[in-house]
């Protein structure tokens, strides 16, 4: 009995496993290269320094980066996109911009914000458009305190072989940054600039007690925001906007802390995954080129003609995954740096915007019960 | 023993077994996919015997050749020539290459709502991403892969050049405690597949006296589990 049930069971899957062995299915076409998109390289770029501090050392306040990971979500391409490291890589890009305008002298207190802040007299916000070893693209805009669009374009950088292992100091896309603060220097010197930290201010003021403040400024047409009239020297009510708006900047500068102190913390492991998705993208490169040049000695159909084949997709795939795995350690570590330290980092990362809003409504509710109104 | 091993496996194999046929096909909108995750070892004793896949192939290769002779005689019906297709080279390969492709004696399963890993030891992961089409085919240049779901089962299709093909068929046994893999190695230099059926029994890994995890730092780490 037991040999024919084990006879009629093989038999079943022999028979099912046989009629399962169809064809595979038919290959789709390749989608485009959203490569073809982007712009030209930057290339080497030298940082502009300024001998002298400006005239109007105007601050700069560079909000926390848009990941870019609904674009890449909506348009997927065949890289994958790892987003705990783009969530990462949203506050140390950032961070490097601002190395960047900090060394070239030309700028007042140059701060990274959760979110944008009408306190600024000029504004930086960035998308992530595309990032790994090789390509870094950004979409940057910069806006002053007057609505003036003074930056408003994508910029590319590509990293060379020498650009790895990364120096301590060093960036390799260190010529994207400077290409930025380069840009941003010419803008500033095409306009004239002194009033803007007084809009700013006026700006900030305005947003704390609308009905006080709105006469200082004006509106045009085109939604730009010009100074009607300078508030008295010495004026209480601009006092206490002053006051406040030092306590916004200490929450500012708190935060901006907590960022570096994480960036500095994960900028090794960053930058050996950015090494290694570099070799992993020279590798493949070089790899392609030499299978397709070469010729497949053993005849089609025999074993050493399958082998090299399949041998040929195992080591691709194989290096693929590699790069999956460290990414997902990058991740892993990111996370628990996230986690580990208690309430304090997470709130870093997960709810520092909404902790900022929140201050910034204590602010209000202080400025209202100052002025005598009701909070 | 034997027979309640067997009588455990018919769940499986008749969910192998239904997978291409549309009238024995599951609902085709299952709420829950089945979960594979866990570790994974060979079963030898269960899984198909290559040589003796081999030679039901070339059984089935030689009642073709004889029903397209059109001879009623098995005498002139051995193919297995030198060269061309269905040569004895290019099957013995296809048998060759199917137990190089399903050689994994260990499986690492980590599936999620939205994606499944399955680490094959000394062999590159089949994974999927349940969110992206299903029809959607990656092109690595090297060779193009897809993956979907056919009822309870996940396919993995892989397209190499050179007319070579490979299409893995994951099952679960209704207990949980077996995994089927069903290899499918296709070549254009032989006219029928040569199918191979792997099972896998669930283990712990700690109960195999050590145990290993990657690391940034380090690579792959194993460590002695303290034995009692």
């Amino acid at each position: 009995m037991r040999p024919l049930l084990r006879l009629a069971v093989l038999g079943l899957a022999g028979l099912v496993l046989a009629a399962c062995a169809g064809a595979p299915e038919r290959a789709k076409p390749a989608q485009a290269d959203p490569a073809d998109a982007w712009p030209p390289a930057v290339g080497a770029v030298t940082l502009e320094r300024s001998g002298t501090p400006p005239a109007t050392a105007l601050d700069v306040i560079i909000e926390v980066f848009d990941t870019g990971l609904a674009e890449a979500a909506a348009t997927p391409g065949d890289e994958p996109v790892f987003a705990a490291v783009r969530k990462a890589e949203a506050f140390y890009m950032p961070l490097r911009l601002r190395e960047a305008l900090v060394e070239s002298g030309r700028w007042g207190v140059v701060r990274v914000a959760p979110r944008s802040s009408a306190t600024a007299a000029l504004s930086l916000s960035g998308r992530i458009v595309h990032s790994d070893g090789v390509d870094l693209v950004l979409a940057v805009r910069a806006v002053d305190a007057r609505g003036e669009v003074w930056l408003d374009r994508e910029y590319r950088d590509i990293a060379a072989a020498s650009d790895y292992p990364v120096a301590p100091g060093t960036d390799p896309f260190g010529d994207l940054y400077r290409r930025v603060a380069n840009d941003l220097a010419e803008a500033q010197r095409a306009r004239s600039v002194t009033r803007l930290p007084t809009v700013a201010l006026l700006r900030y003021a305005e947003a704390l007690a609308p009905g006080v403040f709105a006469d200082y400024l004006a509106t045009g047409d085109d939604g730009r925001r010009e100074l009607r009239r300078a508030p008295a020297p010495g004026d209480p009510m601009l006092a206490r906007v002053q006051r406040l708006r030092n306590q916004e900047y200490l929450f500012i500068d708190a935060a901006d802390e907590q960022y570096a102190d994480l960036v500095e913390r994960f900028a090794p492991t960053y930058h050996l995954w950015r090494q290694y998705a570099h070799e992993l993208a020279r590798y493949e490169t070089d790899y392609l080129a030499r299978a397709g040049e070469r010729e497949i000695n053993a005849r089609r159909g025999t074993y050493a003609a399958m082998q090299q084949t399949y041998g040929r997709f195992r080591r691709v795939k194989m290096h693929e995954q590699d790069l999956e795995e460290l990414a997902e350690g990058f991740d892993n570590e990111v996370t628990e740096t996230v986690i580990d330290v208690d309430d304090r980092v997470y709130r870093l990362s997960g709810s520092l915007a909404t902790q900022y809003d929140e201050w910034r409504r204590i602010l209000q509710r202080i400025f209202a019960l100052e002025s005598g109104g009701m909070p | 023993m034997i027979r309640q091993a067997l009588v455990s496996l018919v769940p499986l194999l008749c969910l192998l077994a239904c997978a291409s046929d549309p009238t024995l096909t599951a609902p085709p909108r299952e709420p829950d996919p089945v979960d594979f995750s866990g570790h994974w070892e060979l079963n030898y004793g269960q899984s198909d015997n290559i040589q003796s896949r081999l030679t039901t192939l070339v059984r089935e290769l030689q009642r073709r050749s004889a029903r397209a002779s059109n001879l009623q005689s098995e005498r002139g019906g051995l193919v297995l020539g030198g060269s061309g297709t269905d040569s004895a080279p290019s099957v013995v390969g296809l048998a060759r290459m199917a137990e190089l492709i399903t050689s994994s004696q260990l499986l690492e399963v980590d599936q999620g709502r939205t994606r499944i890993r399955i680490d094959r030891e000394g062999n590159f992961a089949l994974s999927c991403d349940f969110l992206r089409d299903p029809g959607r085919i990656d092109d690595l240049g090297v060779g193009r892969e897809s993956c979907r779901w056919d009822g309870q089962q996940l396919v993995f299709v892989i397209s190499l050049p050179e007319g070579l093909s490979i299409r893995h068929r994951v099952a679960l046994s209704g207990s949980g405690e077996q995994l089927g893999i069903v290899t499918t190695v296709f070549s254009d230099q032989v006219s029928a597949p040569f199918t191979v059926r792997r099972i896998y029994d669930r283990y712990e890994p700690g109960s195999r006296g050590y145990r290993c995890e990657e690391t940034l730092s380090r690579g792959r780490v194993c460590t002695t589990e303290g034995g009692s």
